[in-house]
């Protein structure tokens, strides 16, 4: 990794020769360093496998440039980066890639300026992680596993079921699967209308973890988000362990109650807060950024100030909150994070935006105000459309120097206006489900039809008559619904947030259980086994 | 010597270092049983416009380095390390590769002692601990160059820009329904260079060139949004000609976008397609079974998804429970079901050696109906032990700094001897699915619902009615089993973005097959 001092001395040194040159009217450079490192989990109890499948890291620095030139063709905006040279001389061969592929692009308005906001949030890293030892990342990989086999080890449910059969516990096909994920991130960055270095530095660890009995098609899940090294715990792989033993059944009066599955219908469903997470990270941030409004793609078009959704709903993108490990001090265009509340007791009160999108929507569209529904200079008046969402996120880990900044969420936050206790969503239920986690959740028409699909996959359970009658058995339900029919239908809210990790995202979704009427479901993989004779 | 870019031709350089150094490590340390390293070198150019205005256009290089270290005292296990380099950094590059094996090695050590202690502490849970190794494959030097008519990089970035202005500009003026349309091009070079400290000295170069387009058409309140990519592992003549070979047909691409224009725009213009509560008769067209394929063959027949290594990421199978409880060599469809993957088809998963060194070959993964094999790395080749499992070059990564996974290469339904229109025409009432769009599988694959640009209803033989906004939806087996007419009409499409793996890997792949009819639900907008 290199050191913010380092970065914010090579963007220094190079903001302030590249912004002398006479074709130069306005020049962002950035630089950033990045390390990841995963250790990836694999156990079977019944196959070959080497527990630590993958210790592995990836790492990346270097500096980009954005410029506005004068050209003999007029005006025209550029991008370059250089890798692994932070000298003046990677700053002027970034400069002249910016150059050689400037374009004309007449929506685009300026570079970043400091806008009404003071930042919030400094020195939230954990300087440990920047300095992550072989043999603790290591060690931190097989603590988490640890977690998960002793749970196994110790479980008197498993025992019992493998007693039943007259095996070992190991015949009972046992699973852990996922991975630990530390991710340190060091930016600088500096531009014409705000020649002050910014710095940031960001490091967090996530894990997600799953587990198997796979003898009763059992599934469960954990996850666990770290801000600092030393609070790395095997908690994750005991969570997923339990919650798959908790899958093989219920136990009812001394009997073990297997998985259930549920016919084709319309039920009653909570979707907890990992579900709600993926329905975030999939539909309903995506419609709720700036580029969806200006390409039309967002169900919520023209809705500004407007009931969109259940008021029982609340969802907001607090970057700068540090008790969630999405958080960051600034954006990666050198501007403040805040909290942006975006649906307000069901009301479209804000979208994310970064420094190009708001400055098209303010001067460049003259659809704006049919798009937004709302003036968008009055939003911004009432400090909406704010571009504090300019990210440059790598998939998952790293602020890339190499692309300019799109919009992206950081912690994206669902709660409840009055929340409830899990207890009286249940109870609410006459006969519905519980769904814990799904899966391969997208829109099938277009994100602004709002149609979604998604298998339910783990972490499930069939609730009768206000209570938990058995788990659902994995992999048995399909969801085929709309997105704005969900929201509408949102009855209550728990009052129990929590962070989970979706695959392959940047922002970190926290969410809660909420219950939604009518849901339609497709009881899937009905029959028996296929079957066995050629 | 100062280097001032990274250029493809740097790897007869680069390459002999990779040799030299592995040699020297595997000399120098103790308990190693494999080392290897990769470098990916990427030199290429891009443009996008949006409604006509050029938003953007580059030209750039990369170079990556990833190692893999494979050792232990009592027992075996991996370490591997990654890393983006630069012009900077090739004077030291033997040096820089000397303290990537070393990171490896590391960690492998590292990772073989913990996993040595919990095959004691772990009492009976610790016996499927292994001692991690490799199936052997032959050893081979081989230098593959790439084929192209117009070399990538002997295209100006001016035209670059100036054709996807154009594109868009003309798709701007030409239809007042289309509101918005993203019109991007790439062309680049890429030389994959791999080589073991068994020997091994692979080196091959790939010229790609691929577009996406993104349109979005509007009529009185509906709204079609559809994209799609044309992509070959060529130069720039494709995008200027088009491509017309055996298996991969595309018009230029002008053309292919101004298709998809028309077709989102007739769709704005059309009903929602309508569910059906039961099965019926579904013919699908290349490109909708391109995705069908990719979903439902390829990826349930990834073996390291077999092994249940993929369980918190991508899914099991349902073609695999157990050694003793799978569906390898029993009936999975009607005997006119045949699938496979082969990486030497010309199409975008094209390729003569995966990245561990392993000579690429076809491998059935269905005939007849009868499940046959799967995909493969050497690691899961040797733990699944059977010798139709041997290794067959499917372990691949997307880019130079990351570990590979087992990925398709062009993962096929092979094609039959019907007459597509035959198909068609054979069928009394039914349904015509014709281009892909958004997949949704179950965990295991066992379900799928998959959406179409166009579902045209077909009543006697002939389509009646097109329908925006459908799909299909099945449990795979019954949707295999029903498989009852396979076309002549065999086809290649590119994919541009599988995901797998964490971090997560966007990979370049083909997947294709002819036109195909069974069984399944047909499926619309929300009820």
């Amino acid at each position: 990794m290199r050191t913010k001092a380092k970065l914010s001395q090579a963007v220094e040194e190079a903001f302030l020769y590249l912004s002398q040159l006479p074709d130069i009217v306005e020049v962002e450079v950035f630089a950033s360093s990045n390390a990841q490192n995963v250790f990836r989990i694999d156990y079977k109890s019944h196959i070959l496998c080497n527990g630590g499948e993958e210790a592995k890291s990836k790492e990346d620095y270097g500096i980009g440039v954005q410029a506005i030139f004068k050209t003999a063709d007029g005006i025209k905006i550029g991008f370059g980066s250089e890798s692994n040279n932070l000298s003046l001389e990677g700053a002027k061969i970034a400069l002249e890639k910016a150059r050689e592929g400037a374009v004309p692009d007449n929506e685009f308005v300026s570079l970043p300026k400091t806008i009404e906001l003071k930042r919030t949030l400094y020195d939230y890293h954990d300087p440990e992680m920047l300095e992550l030892s072989e043999k603790d990342f290591i060690a931190a990989g097989w603590k988490i596993l640890d977690g998960a086999i002793k749970e196994f080890l110790n479980s008197e449910t498993l025992k019992k079921l493998a007693l039943l059969k007259n095996k070992p516990v190991s015949s009972l096909g046992l699973i852990v699967g996922g991975d630990m994920t530390v991710v340190a991130e060091s930016i600088a960055v500096a531009s014409t209308s705000m020649p002050e270095i910014q710095t940031d530095e960001s490091t967090f660890v996530t894990v997600q973890i799953t587990a198997m009995v796979e003898k009763f098609d059992a599934k469960g899940s954990g996850y666990g988000s770290y801000a600092k090294l030393s609070k790395i715990d095997d908690k994750a792989g005991k969570e997923a362990a339990q919650n798959a033993i908790d899958a093989c059944g219920v136990i009812i009066n001394g009997e073990i109650q297997k998985p259930l599955s549920i016919a084709s219908g319309t039920y009653p469903v909570i979707f907890g807060p990992q579900p709600v997470s993926e329905l975030m990270s999939n539909l309903i941030i995506p419609s709720l950024g700036a580029d969806a409004f200006w390409g039309l793609q967002s169900p919520f078009t023209g809705q500004f100030g407007k009931q969109v959704v259940s008021s029982e709903i609340n969802i907001f993108d607090d970057a700068a909150n540090p008790e969630y490990v999405g958080a960051k001090g600034i954006t990666c265009e050198g501007l403040p994070t805040k909290r942006t509340e975006l649906i307000k007791a069901g009301v479209l009160n804000d979208i994310l935006s970064n420094w190009y999108e708001t400055q098209r929507l303010l001067h460049k569209d003259p659809e704006a105000e049919k798009k937004l529904g709302k003036d968008p200079k009055e939003l911004y008046r009432q400090g909406k459309l704010f571009p504090t969402s300019g990210f440059r996120f790598n998939r998952g880990g790293g602020r890339g120097y190499d692309a300019t900044a799109g919009i992206s969420g950081t912690n994206t936050v669902f709660e409840g206006t009055n929340p409830k206790n899990i207890k009286e969503l249940v109870a609410d239920v006459p006969f519905g489900i519980y769904i814990g986690r799904i899966w391969y959740c997208y829109p099938m028409n277009g994100l602004k039809a709002g149609d979604f699909t998604a298998t339910v996959i783990a972490d499930s359970f069939v609730i009768k008559d206000g209570k938990i009658m058995a788990p659902l058995k994995a992999n048995a339900v399909r969801i085929n619904d709309n997105i704005m029919r969900v929201l509408n239908s949102v009855k209550a809210v728990s009052n129990g947030k929590k962070a989970s990790i979706i695959w392959a995202a940047d922002e970190v979704p926290v969410a809660c259980d909420i219950l939604v009427s009518n849901v339609t479901l497709e009881e899937i993989g009905a029959e028996e086994a296929p079957p066995t004779g050629v | 010597m100062a280097y001032e870019r990274v250029t493809i031709e740097l790897g007869e350089h680069l390459k002999q270092d990779l040799r030299n150094v592995l040699n020297d490590f595997k000399k120098a340390k103790n308990c190693v049983s494999h080392a290897d390293a990769r470098i990916n070198i990427s030199e290429g150019q891009y443009a996008a416009s949006q409604n006509g205005i050029l938003k953007g256009s580059g030209r750039d290089y990369s170079l990556e380095l990833h190692t893999r270290v494979i050792a232990g005292r009592k027992v075996n296990a991996s370490g591997y390390y990654g890393i983006s380099l630069g012009p900077t950094d090739i004077p030291d590059f033997a040096k820089i590769v000397k303290m990537a094996l070393e990171k490896s090695y590391g960690r492998a050590m590292a990772n073989a002692e913990h996993k040595f202690e919990r095959m004691v502490s772990w009492k009976e849970l610790g016996n499927t601990l292994w001692d991690t190794r490799l199936a052997r494959v032959p050893i081979h030097e081989k230098t593959i160059p790439a084929k192209f008519l117009i070399w990538p990089l002997d295209v100006s970035l001016d035209t670059i820009g100036k054709t996807v202005k154009k594109i868009s500009k003309e798709l701007k003026k030409n239809d007042a329904k289309l509101q918005i349309n993203d019109i991007y091009l790439a062309t680049w070079v890429e030389r994959e260079i791999f080589a073991s400290a068994e020997g091994a000295l692979i080196d091959q170069t790939f010229c790609y060139t691929q577009g996406i387009t993104y349109v979005l058409a509007v009529s009185k309140n509906v709204q079609q949004e559809h994209y799609d990519c044309f992509g070959h592992q060529r130069g720039w003549e494709i995008v200027e000609n088009g491509v017309n070979e055996e298996f991969t047909r595309f018009p230029n691409f002008r053309q292919f976008s101004f298709n998809l224009a028309h077709e989102a725009s007739t769709l704005s213009a059309c009903p929602p397609c309508p569910w059906t509560d039961k099965p019926v008769v579904v013919i699908t067209d290349p490109h909708y079974n391109t995705l069908k394929v990719h979903e439902i063959v390829g990826h349930p027949t990834e073996l390291d998804r077999i092994l249940k290594m993929e369980t918190a990421y991508a899914g099991r199978s349902w073609l695999f429970k157990n050694f003793e409880e799978n569906m390898l060599g029993k009936r999975v469809g009607s005997a006119l079901l045949n699938a496979y993957s082969d990486p030497t088809l010309p199409g975008y998963g094209h390729y003569q050696y995966d990245h561990e060194g392993t000579p690429a070959k076809r491998v059935w993964h269905i005939k007849n109906g009868i499940l046959l094999g799967f995909m493969n790395s050497r690691q899961t080749s040797a733990i699944f032990g059977d010798t139709a499992c041997d290794p067959n070059g499917h372990w691949k990564a997307n880019g130079g700094q990351v570990v590979p996974l087992i990925r398709m290469s062009n993962t096929v339904f092979a094609e039959g001897d019907k007459n597509p229109n035959d198909i068609i025409s054979e069928v009394e009432h039914g349904y015509y699915l014709v281009g892909h769009r958004i997949p949704s599988i179950a965990e295991s694959r066992e379900n799928f619902r998959i959406s179409a640009r166009k579902v045209y209803e077909i009543k006697n033989g002939k389509p009646v009615r097109l329908y925006r906004d459908g799909g299909m939806m099945a449990d795979t087996h019954d949707y295999f089993m029903n498989v009852d007419a396979v076309g002549n009409d065999f086809r290649l499409y590119p994919i541009f973005n599988c995901g797998k793996g964490q971090p997560m890997q966007a990979k370049r792949l083909g997947n294709g097959g002819p036109t195909m009819r069974s069984r399944a639900k047909l499926t619309g907008g929300a009820k």
